[in-house]
């Protein structure tokens, strides 16, 4: 079991280092700037300098001209808010919508340790299930996987309210946000807070099978977050494009919120490469 | 058609279709692999389908197929009142006297010939006995065992010829052979038919002590008197051919009306060829009587219907599970 856990931790690991580091480590670093400049030294003033930045002070001191060099602020925190309610636990195309909930956390664990920002971690259904606090460092990197992967999905419903007050209260700094879910529960006021505060984005994970089911005859499906059981007839025509056209509206609604917000969203499906949507959201960021 | 069953024990079974029911809406329902799905909201007010409604539908049919096969475990029966009589039949033996008197052609064309073909369409009709042929002059002998391969009696019949033993009229012999051909026979009613047309002169045992004998044995015996009353034209072998004479005929009636009397039979007296057949319908009707008294079952099974029902049945619900009804997984 262990040994396994493991081998898994080290797959992605790998995986996902490789992406961080060689695919988008650029654009990860330009997407998500510090906020304003932070004074690191003085040096002489060279030919070139804008006058503007000569320290008047230090100039006056040594009588000769000296300009003050900013950096950008980094140490940046990131944090993650991963859904990991009933819903989650589902897929048709090669992966479970968690294990790419899994892996796309991974990746942007590794993105942020490779800029040397802090990574926190809050596990959420419709409670707090897991926090893990910021820190740097590849070690609380690959606890993160660990608990990725080890985190077991019950029964339960999804309330994102609970989890943006939970952040609201215990990130007090502003941080970068990434909102990994299915989509599938109801934002309300707590998500304006919550974006205005940090810099938000939201990473929708789905399965084709979630937009329209295939047409295999009767069946009884159960709802991993409410654990009921209902019987549907796939095969009736109506049915499907009914349910095909509620999954439109609902998708069309939830980015017309997000937009508003001005909120950065991505959609990924499972078994898709998530990597492209990825750099399209760093690219997102880097306009604003 | 009466209907009726020949373990109904079994249908004690019936009461476990019920049960399996329940148990399959309560217990079964609940057991039912799902499909894990992440949200089942957009379903639960969808109006139901055809399809779902009729869900349950191969379970039905299931039922009604196994309702089906506990009845023909049960083994359902029909009575058919018409096959009855052919069953226990009756066994007659009729003993021909074959007599030189009964070449007399008072009948046509003569008295043997008419006997011979009234004994023969008895026989035709009376398809489902056990007839057998006895015929007797001086001595006696069995032409025909009782049979019911009544185109072999009938072939022996017609080869039955005066002549074939010594001349004379042996009653009481004749009797006591048809006697005991018939006595060691299972079936219940036995009879006789003695048909002659003289008087006893000839043979070993007495006709009244024959008549005891079938008493014992409870067999009726009919005694048919053949013979015109008055003179009748016997023929007369002379060098110059044949010729006829008219000799008086001489019956011993209180014989016969005695034997028929003793053993619960009756006495006929035949003129001529229709009386003769007359006679032999009044003794086929009487027998018939008999025949309708004792009444016989013919239990015809039809259980195989039902099996034939029940599996189409079987087969209507796997097609319908595998095709329109088909649920996943």
């Amino acid at each position: 079991m262990n040994e396994d856990l493991l081998k898994k931790v080290r797959k992605i690991e790998i995986k996902t280092k490789r992406l961080s580091r060689n695919i988008f480590s650029g654009q990860y670093h330009s997407a998500f700037k510090g906020r304003g400049m932070a004074f690191s030294e003085v040096r002489e003033y060279q030919y070139g300098d804008e006058i503007r930045s000569i320290d008047w002070n230090v100039t006056a001191r040594f009588n000769h001209p000296y300009v003050k060099i900013f950096e950008e602020e980094r140490e940046l925190t990131v944090v993650l808010l991963i859904d990991v309610s009933g819903s989650t636990f589902f897929g048709t195309n090669g992966s479970l919508k968690s294990e790419v909930i899994t892996e796309m956390a991974a990746v942007l664990s590794f993105s942020a340790i490779q800029n040397n920002d802090k990574v926190g971690v809050i596990f959420f259904s419709d409670t707090v299930e897991k926090y893990i606090p910021p820190k740097k460092g590849s070690a609380h990197i690959l606890r993160i996987i660990r608990e990725l992967i080890t985190y077991k999905q019950s029964d339960t419903k999804t309330s994102f309210d609970v989890a943006f007050k939970f952040m609201n209260n215990v990130i007090k700094k502003r941080s970068t946000c990434f909102l990994i879910t299915d989509g599938f529960g109801k934002f309300d006021e707590s998500l304006q807070i919550t974006s205005r505060k940090h810099d938000f984005s939201t990473i929708i994970i789905r399965d084709k099978s979630e937009d329209e089911i295939p047409n295999i005859g009767l069946m009884r499906i159960h709802d991993n977050e409410t654990g009921k059981d209902i019987w549907i007839d796939s095969s009736d025509k109506k049915l499907l494009k009914t349910f095909k056209e509620f999954r439109k509206k609902q998708d069309e609604e939830l980015k017309q919120k997000f937009n508003r917000l001005g909120i950065d969203n991505i959609m990924v499906y499972t078994g898709e490469d998530y990597i492209r949507a990825l750099i399209s959201l760093f690219e997102k960021g880097g306009r604003k | 058609m009466f209907n009726n069953f020949e373990y109904p024990y079994f249908l004690l079974l019936l009461i476990l279709i019920p049960l399996l029911a329940v148990y399959q809406y309560f217990f079964k329902e609940t057991a039912y692999t799902t499909i894990r799905y992440s949200q089942i909201s957009p379903f639960e007010n969808a109006p139901k389908s055809w399809k779902l409604r009729l869900r349950n539908f191969p379970n039905y049919i299931r039922y009604v197929a196994l309702a089906l096969i506990i009845i023909a475990i049960a083994r359902p029966q029909s009575h058919l009142s018409r096959d009855e009589k052919n069953i226990e039949g009756v066994d007659i033996v009729i003993a021909l006297d074959i007599s030189g008197s009964m070449l007399a052609q008072d009948f046509k064309p003569n008295r043997l010939e008419a006997a011979k073909d009234v004994a023969r369409s008895f026989m035709q009709e009376r398809a489902n006995d056990n007839i057998g042929l006895v015929v007797f002059a001086g001595e006696s002998f069995t032409q025909c065992p009782l049979t019911t391969d009544h185109s072999m009696l009938m072939e022996l019949t017609s080869k039955v010829e005066c002549g074939m033993i010594q001349d004379g009229t042996a009653i009481g012999d004749g009797l006591a052979t048809a006697v005991n051909r018939i006595k060691d026979t299972k079936t219940k009613s036995k009879t006789i038919i003695l048909l002659t047309d003289g008087v006893n002169n000839m043979g070993a045992i007495d006709p009244l002590t024959a008549s005891e004998i079938a008493k014992d044995y409870k067999i009726r015996v009919y005694t048919i008197g053949v013979g015109k009353i008055g003179m009748a034209p016997f023929p007369f072998q002379t060098p110059f051919g044949t010729q006829y004479q008219n000799v008086e005929v001489k019956i011993d009636e209180p014989l016969l009306k005695d034997i028929a009397k003793s053993t619960g039979g009756k006495y006929f007296r035949s003129t001529d060829e229709n009386s003769l057949k007359t006679i032999f319908k009044d003794i086929d009707n009487m027998e018939k009587s008999i025949i309708d008294v004792s009444y016989y079952h013919v239990k015809k099974d039809l259980a195989f219907g039902f099996l034939l029902a029940a599996l189409l049945l079987l087969i209507i619900e796997a097609l319908l599970r595998k095709t329109i009804l088909r649920t996943n997984p």
